[in-house]
């Protein structure tokens, strides 16, 4: 099954980082403060603190239960021993506790996790069946029964919260490594002859480890409060801890709480810092490419292309662009086109050359944030870019119907496929529930679909591909536009299904003297079912005419580069392609000139400089400083 | 016998590099059901041929593919290889003969770890299989990765998402070429690139199969790609062989009824065939529950009771094309 | 196999694991029960004679046998700190956990999906941004800190609320006076799970309001909030379920801190004590109960999917 979508057109389509560091002010301050925390924790014995332990009360130093100030930062305990200290000393066991536990548990967890997700199967059951167990097994009670038997020690809590930890590790990594192991290199690394164990050691180890260590951090944070909780039920360290402060500060909340909320706020601002910086390393995760380009200025020419007075669609210089992280991408650069009544109206280009974002931009339904459009898109005398939301609202609904490119994910896929009929007329018009369920039965058999009285009850992912489709097309039909805008409507479907819905879609354009816009990247679609096509490279219509007229006699250069590039059935096997060498143009920063004067075959210098003016010969339309053979007329 | 017959195969030619007979691939869907991916498909591939396998989604021509890399594994059947038998062979022995067959997949991008340079992608089949690292091994990645039109001395160092699609098409052929294969399987390997892309990647391919000698099996749903890269193609449906014949041979006078509708639904073709709609109706049949005789025909215009009762045996109807039809 | 089937032979085998592995360890732990029930001035005859009472003697694996059989007949043991049978402590320090997890959850998932729904609409903007540090906070605050951080302020300071919930009336004799005593023990539980829910949901909306059939109820007319409730909502909301119904397992983790913080009569801090007193059938009861909860949990989110996800009701996800 064909994937048209080269990487270009993918740009933006994650999701914006939440709360998310961007390796700035508050990482670094972030890592900052876990480098104090572990300082503290390593040289505790060899700065000049007083001793956590000197009773101040003795020594006269500090009062009982003095309160933070000059004498004491953080004030005095109840025997007036110096909380500052005490803090302090009270990092090591944290620090030493939570990279001991983390590592530890984190290796084997991640070990487990690679081994479970990538060999699936019994190893997979066994290990996440073990796993649930200790989900489900209260870690108190082990942990309990540890410190009863042989103390709470170092040497006991590392081991036992470790073994704890690593059900955890194991399910994130298994995770990752489900999602990894679907893709194409672990199967290639296979065919090449690599063993089972050299795919994990070598292609997901070093891909899970990133995220694994994201997670430890986030771990590390885990592993310090544990402490404090246990230390908080009695269960603690048998030495200072942060836990241990708390917890005997806790009862003293009334009478002096600095004991109690100096150390907790110690706690909470380390594992933040661990949060934060885990967090961070998650973003280093998926390093891109940053484009940072110039924003190229409009040259406000007004390409006059054909102003039919008889359009139904009237696109006036559209331009279509949003912020990305490598600059504002500029996906419809002044386009316009007009659409009449029953016209069926090709738009053909590349990935990244902006037909769908010109689609897109009719209706107004973008992918991504932060889209502006500039210029005019008149449909039957309204524009919709300056109209009130209501009338916006009832244009799409009744005047335009819309099908898109996945008929796998177009629909919704948690309601009924009558349910979404039945919604799409009753939010436009005045029709009861029971004369709706009747209407969408009936239109869905006006689309061929088999046995519609039982087809409305189904889920989408009960039809087949080519029979969803045929909802979609139910679907946009539903309040009878006069306007189909169709967004690579059989990319994803087989040739003799594409062949099935193009002929339905041509039929019912007929039947209802209905204009369709066609999106696709395949030519010969466009050559085979629509009566004007329009081509598009780097977010302009480079030419635009009769489908017949166009392909017969080109004049782009690339349009005709495009069709030569193209393998054809009455070629014979092993003719040489005329392939197009190069990459199209940045649509953050075009170059100056023709958009295809890089990788066109006869640019000068002149097409490198200058904008090509739109040219109109009758019914065509064209801009290209070289036009058909390329010499100069 | 069973399976669609072994009339197409060149039994007695020296030239056979690799033959597979009445291989069965099955996968469990649960419930004790399985789907027939693969249901008895024999194929021969002469010494620098290119065989075009073609079929819509849910044919099994990837899982053929795949299974004769050995990436699925076969119920039954025989793979040879210059006269061994892969079928048999397990662990370091059939990893020695799988060197000399390489894959291309489908996703470009997907198909390279993204954190990996490319000089260590190129460098790691060698690396596989040891003794080969060093200088040698340098001088070898940067010879190929110049032949598939990488060249340059930055290209070694970057990684995979520095690259468009056709570039990283480019460099996972030069990861199988640098085992110097004899048969390389490619899987849809432009189908997911632009057209003008395709085509740099279609050129590269013929160019290097007269370097490096390569025999080749070309997957895809591309009709009129298939046509353009391809000596031999073979159609097929729902796991079945449907027809074999050479290349302008079936493009000219397709004999097969589903042959003929593949082609007729090409859109905007000028073939001498009627509607793909009077060819052709119905959607495919689960490949869970097939159809009994030809599984062809419950959307078959030509269908008889015949069709149902027995399954057709591919026999040669003009030199050198093969149908499995009782009515061709 | 049938699901009511599947759920039972989890539920046994989880149980036994975790109940064996509980029972070995505890009783490998030092302390001696008999010499508990005995008192300090017992006689060392008097402890070995209340240690064949219990069956103390007898092997290890004999010992589980009998406990398990006990269990079988309903028959959980008997505290050995006051006689009463462990069913009766559990059972009467139930309702307090259940209703406060009940609450917890309400407040969780009251806070998390209008901020969630808000936040992934202008993503990056105000409101993200201020939800998305808070989230922050909450999640690197364990929850026995911010006990003590809402015990200083609400209780200490402000004297709004009271810091204990000893005298806890039941929820239907007196609702007032028992929310104000559970309104913190509550928020304590609640406000890590704010934090989950909120990433979650936000990530998963943001997601699916990309998606070509949220695109396409927009291309066909439909209002912002028609889209987003009657078409986003839903499909978003798994993984925000799956998350509820694992903190659900948790909580009572989370339980025993906020119910020994605020001293709420409920099976954590039931459990704790026990634990404590060396009270091991109290224990063992408890850790049972545990293990069912966690399994049943499990069952019950997997059987909401299918009743919200007709993908799964049909096995084709």
């Amino acid at each position: 099954m064909a994937v048209v979508d080269a990487p270009t057109s993918r740009t933006g389509d994650r999701a914006p980082g939440f709360g998310r560091p961007s390796m700035g002010f508050i990482f670094w301050l972030s890592v900052t403060w876990i480098l104090l925390v572990v300082l503290a924790a390593a040289l505790a014995d060899v700065v000049p603190l007083r001793d956590p332990d000197a009773l101040g009360v003795r020594t006269g130093e500090i009062e009982r239960f003095e309160t933070p100030g000059k004498n004491a930062w953080f004030g005095g305990d109840g025997q007036g021993r110096d909380l500052f200290a005490q803090v302090i000393h009270g990092a090591r066991p944290a620090m030493v506790l939570s990279a001991a536990v983390t590592s530890i548990g984190g290796s084997l967890g991640v070990l487990v996790g690679v081994v479970a997700g990538y060999f699936r199967g019994r190893t997979d059951s066994v290990i996440m069946g073990v796993a649930e167990i200790m989900f489900a097994f209260p870690a108190i009670i082990l942990l309990f029964a540890v410190s009863a038997v042989w103390g709470m020690t170092m040497a006991i809590l590392i081991p036992a919260m470790a073994i704890l930890a690593v059900p955890g590790y194991a399910r994130i990594v298994r995770g990752v490594t489900i999602a990894l192991a679907e893709r194409d290199f672990v199967d290639a690394a296979r065919a090449m002859g690599a063993s089972r164990s050299r795919v994990v050691i070598k292609e997901l180890l070093p891909l899970v480890a990133l995220p694994a260590i994201a997670f430890g951090f986030l771990g590390f944070g885990l592993v310090i409060a544990t402490e404090g909780a246990l230390a908080f039920l009695g269960l603690g360290l048998e030495q200072r801890t942060w836990g241990s402060l708390i917890a005997g500060g806790q009862g003293l909340i009334r009478e002096a709480p600095h004991l109690a909320l100096i150390p907790a706020t110690a706690m909470f601002l380390t594992i933040m810092a661990f949060n934060y910086v885990g967090d961070g390393i998650r973003e280093l995760i998926d390093p891109r490419p940053i484009v940072v380009g110039r924003k190229r200025k409009a040259d406000g020419h007004d390409p006059a292309i054909s102003a039919a007075s008889d359009a139904l669609l009237s696109i006036r210089d559209l331009t279509t662009s949003f912020p990305t992280a490598g600059g504002t991408v500029t996906a419809v650069d002044g386009v316009s086109l007009d659409v009449r009544t029953g016209r069926s109206v090709g738009i053909v280009g590349e990935s990244g050359s902006g037909k769908t974002m010109l689609l897109r931009s009719i209706t107004g339904a973008f992918p991504v944030l932060g889209v502006q459009r500039t210029g005019r898109v008149v449909v039957d005398g309204t524009d919709l870019l300056t109209a009130s939301p209501a009338q916006r609202s009832t244009m799409l609904g009744t005047e335009i119907g819309i099908v898109s490119q996945n008929p796998l994910t177009a629909l919704n896929p948690v309601r009924t496929v009558g349910s979404q009929l039945i919604e799409v007329m009753r939010v436009h018009r005045e029709i009861s529930k029971a004369a709706a369920r009747a209407r969408a039965i009936e239109s869905l058999a006006q689309v061929g679909i088999p046995q519609p009285d039982q087809r409305v009850d189904m889920y989408p992912h009960q039809l087949s591909g080519g029979m969803r489709q045929r909802v979609t097309i139910a679907l946009a039909l539903a309040n009878e536009p006069r306007l189909l805008l169709a967004d690579e409507p059989t990319t994803a479907l087989d040739v003799t299904i594409q062949d099935q819905i193009l002929r339905l879609l041509s039929a019912l354009c007929e039947q209802r003297d209905m204009a369709l816009v066609l999106v696709t990247h395949d030519l010969q679609v466009v050559r085979g079912w629509t009566d004007d096509v329009a081509v598009m490279y780097g977010g302009q219509i480079v030419e635009a005419g009769p489908t017949a007229a166009v392909f017969d006699d080109p004049q782009h250069q690339y349009t005709q580069a495009l069709l030569a590039s193209t393998p054809r059935l009455d070629l014979r096997p092993h003719s040489r392609l005329a392939a197009i060498e190069g990459q199209p143009p940045s649509l953050v920063a075009p170059p100056p000139g023709c958009r295809f004067a890089a990788r066109c075959t006869i640019a000068d210098d002149r097409c490198r400089a200058e904008d090509p003016m739109p040219v109109q010969i009758r019914d065509r339309e064209f801009r290209c400083w070289y036009p058909g053979t390329g010499k100069v007329t | 016998m069973a399976g669609t017959g072994h009339a197409h195969l060149r039994l007695d030619d020296p030239n056979i590099l690799l033959r597979v007979r009445d291989l069965v691939v099955e996968f469990p869907a649960g419930k004790g059901q399985v789907v027939h991916a693969v249901s008895g498909v024999s194929i021969d591939l002469a010494r620098g041929e290119t065989l075009g396998v073609v079929g819509e989604s849910g044919c099994g021509k990837t899982t053929l593919g795949r299974a004769v890399m050995r990436l699925e594994d076969a119920q039954s059947g025989t793979i040879e290889f210059r006269d061994h038998d892969l079928f048999g062979l397990g662990g370091s022995e059939l990893a020695v003969k799988r060197r000399d067959m390489q894959m291309i997949f489908q996703d470009p991008v997907s198909s390279l770890n993204p954190r990996r340079r490319v000089r260590d992608l190129v460098r790691e089949g060698l690396e596989i299989w040891g003794n080969e690292s060093g200088p040698f091994s340098d001088a070898r990645v940067e010879a190929i990765l110049a032949a598939v039109g990488l060249a340059g001395e930055s290209v070694g160092e970057r990684r995979p998402h520095e690259f468009s699609g056709g570039q990283c098409q480019r460099i996972c052929i030069a990861r199988a070429l640098v085992m110097d294969p004899e048969v390389l399987i490619l899987d849809e390997p432009v189908s997911a690139l632009d057209v003008s892309v395709q085509a740099q990647i279609l050129n590269l391919l013929e160019d290097l199969k007269v370097e490096f000698g390569l025999t080749m099996v070309f997957v895809s749903h591309d009709l009129a790609v298939v046509r353009n890269v391809s000596d031999r193609v073979m159609v097929m449906y729902l796991g079945k062989v449907c027809e074999v014949a050479n290349t302008e041979r079936l493009f000219d006078a397709p004999a097969h009824p589903y042959s003929r509708a593949l082609l007729a639904s090409i859109p905007g073709h000028e073939l001498n065939l009627p509607d793909a709609s009077t060819l052709i109706s119905g959607e495919l049949p689960s490949p869970i529950e097939p159809p009994s005789g030809c599984r062809f025909r419950t959307r078959c215009p030509m269908a008889t009771e015949e069709c149902a009762e027995r399954e057709p045996e591919l026999r040669e109807v003009a030199v050198g094309q093969f149908v499995a039809c009782h009515h061709a | 196999m049938s699901a009511v089937a599947r759920l039972t032979v989890r539920l046994v085998v989880v149980a036994l694991a975790v109940s064996f592995a509980s029972f070995s360890l505890l009783s490998a732990a030092p302390g001696d029960p008999a010499a508990a029930k005995a008192g300090f001035s017992a006689t060392p005859e008097r402890v070995a004679e209340i240690r064949s009472e219990l069956g103390l003697d007898d092997p290890f694996l004999v010992r589980y046998g009998d406990w398990l059989a006990g269990v079988v007949q309903g028959n959980f043991g008997t505290s050995v700190l006051n006689q009463q049978p462990a069913s009766k402590l559990i059972g009467d320090a139930m309702p307090h956990t259940v209703e406060l997890m009940i609450l917890a959850q309400i407040i969780a998932l009251g806070v998390a999906i209008p901020a969630g729904v808000y936040s992934a609409q202008r993503p990056n903007g105000w409101f993200d941004r201020l939800a998305g540090a808070v989230s922050f906070g909450m999640l690197a605050t364990p929850p026995f800190v911010l006990g003590i951080y809402l015990a200083f302020v609400f209780a200490v300071r402000l004297d709004w609320l009271p810091a204990v919930a000893t005298d806890l009336p039941g929820l239907l004799e007196d609702p007032v006076e028992n929310l104000r005593q559970m309104i913190l023990p509550a928020l304590t539980l609640a406000s890590g799970m704010v934090a989950i829910y909120v990433r979650l949901l936000r990530t998963d909306l943001i997601e699916t309001l990309q998606q070509d059939f949220v695109l396409m109820a927009q291309s066909r007319g439909y209002s912002r909030r028609r889209v987003l409730w009657r078409h986003a909502f839903r499909p978003s909301a798994f993984s925000l379920l799956t998350a509820t119904g694992l903190t659900t397992a948790g909580l009572l983790g989370g339980a025993l801190i906020a119910e020994t913080l605020f001293a709420v009569p409920g099976v954590g801090r039931l459990a704790v004590t026990a634990i404590f007193t060396e009270d091991y059938d109290v224990v063992m009861g408890v850790v049972l109960l545990l293990s069912v909860a966690f399994v049943v949990t499990n069952f019950v989110v997997d059987a909401l999917y299918t009743v919200l996800d007709p993908r799964v009701r049909h096995g084709s996800r």
